[in-house]
């Protein structure tokens, strides 16, 4: 496991990005979780309250594109794992003067400079064999050890978390 | 970012778009002239819908900015008289006012007030 470089207080701030709604689902607020690996970066999964999942970040302080590690941590939470497309995950590198003065003057003073990495993913809706609409949601009960992503007809009356079987609770 | 000025002054400002993308147009394009004007260089999109600019687009991506398979846009170059392209900026997936606030933060960026007073209008 890779020591985990700490981002700046300043830093942390300026990539939060509270708000939004729930798109073209429920236009309900998003909620934002954090979430826990083995990688030394940090985990958001923004998604509506019935689970709906919007975009799930990945954010790490390095000049590596952290993408495959990402990929690999995605698979081993999603049923079933090709769910996890590399077309849906996109990296951006944010580097300090498109975050603000307090992040750019803690960004700039650290040497050598590397650039905080965060990988997007995103999974639109989708039409599954039968022509029905799938979209992405997400299970995070306290008794699951880390996050369940699977795919579900929002308008389906029987379906559930493929782990404890229920609708899934974004808490 | 870090980068020494002395004689190198900014020559274009490319901003890497698609016409049906919200945080695109009009934002990235009303905001990327803006900057270009502070900068004192021309401006240009490069709309990766469009073929001859989608491949010049991809380069620049692949080359100098966040290569993904399916990248993110808009993504924002300068390009410098010595030929090197720098990468500024990549949208915010998580929303439009979140790529509306960084182009602010960027227009008012130290980095921004400590280029070379020649380069700038």
């Amino acid at each position: 496991m890779k020591r985990r470089a700490t981002l700046p207080p300043a830093v942390r701030a300026a990539l939060r990005s509270p708000g939004g709604k729930c798109y073209r689902h429920c236009d309900r607020p998003i909620r934002i979780r954090s979430v826990s690996s083995r990688l030394p970066g940090t985990w958001k999964v923004r998604a509506c309250p019935s689970g709906v999942v919007s975009v799930t970040t990945y954010t790490e302080w390095t000049r590596d594109d952290p993408t495959p590690k990402v990929r690999d941590v995605l698979r081993r939470w999603t049923v079933p794992s090709s769910l996890v497309r590399l077309w849906d995950l996109r990296i951006a590198t944010r580097h300090g003067p498109e975050l603000g003065r307090g992040a750019e003057r803690a960004l700039r003073a650290v040497r050598p400079t590397r650039g905080v990495r965060v990988v997007y993913w995103r999974v639109y809706p989708f039409r599954a064999r039968d022509g029905t609409e799938r979209r992405l949601f997400v299970c995070q009960r306290r008794n699951h050890p880390s996050p369940v992503f699977f795919a579900a007809s929002p308008g389906a009356k029987k379906w559930g978390c493929p782990v404890c079987a229920r609708r899934p609770s974004a808490r | 970012m870090a980068r020494e000025h002395g004689t190198v002054r900014p020559r274009r400002l490319t901003v890497v778009l698609a016409e049906w993308c919200p945080h695109c147009v009009p934002l990235s394009v009303r905001k990327g002239r803006q900057l270009a004007r502070r900068l004192g260089v021309p401006f240009r999109t490069l709309d990766i819908d469009r073929r001859a600019q989608e491949k010049v687009a991809d380069r620049f991506v692949r080359e100098h900015g966040d290569a993904s398979p399916d990248y993110l846009i808009p993504q924002v170059f300068l390009e410098w008289s010595d030929g090197e392209i720098q990468h500024l900026l990549t949208g915010f997936s998580e929303q439009v006012a979140r790529t509306a606030r960084a182009w602010d933060d960027l227009l008012g960026s130290a980095w921004l007030r400590s280029l070379p007073k020649e380069g700038r209008r």
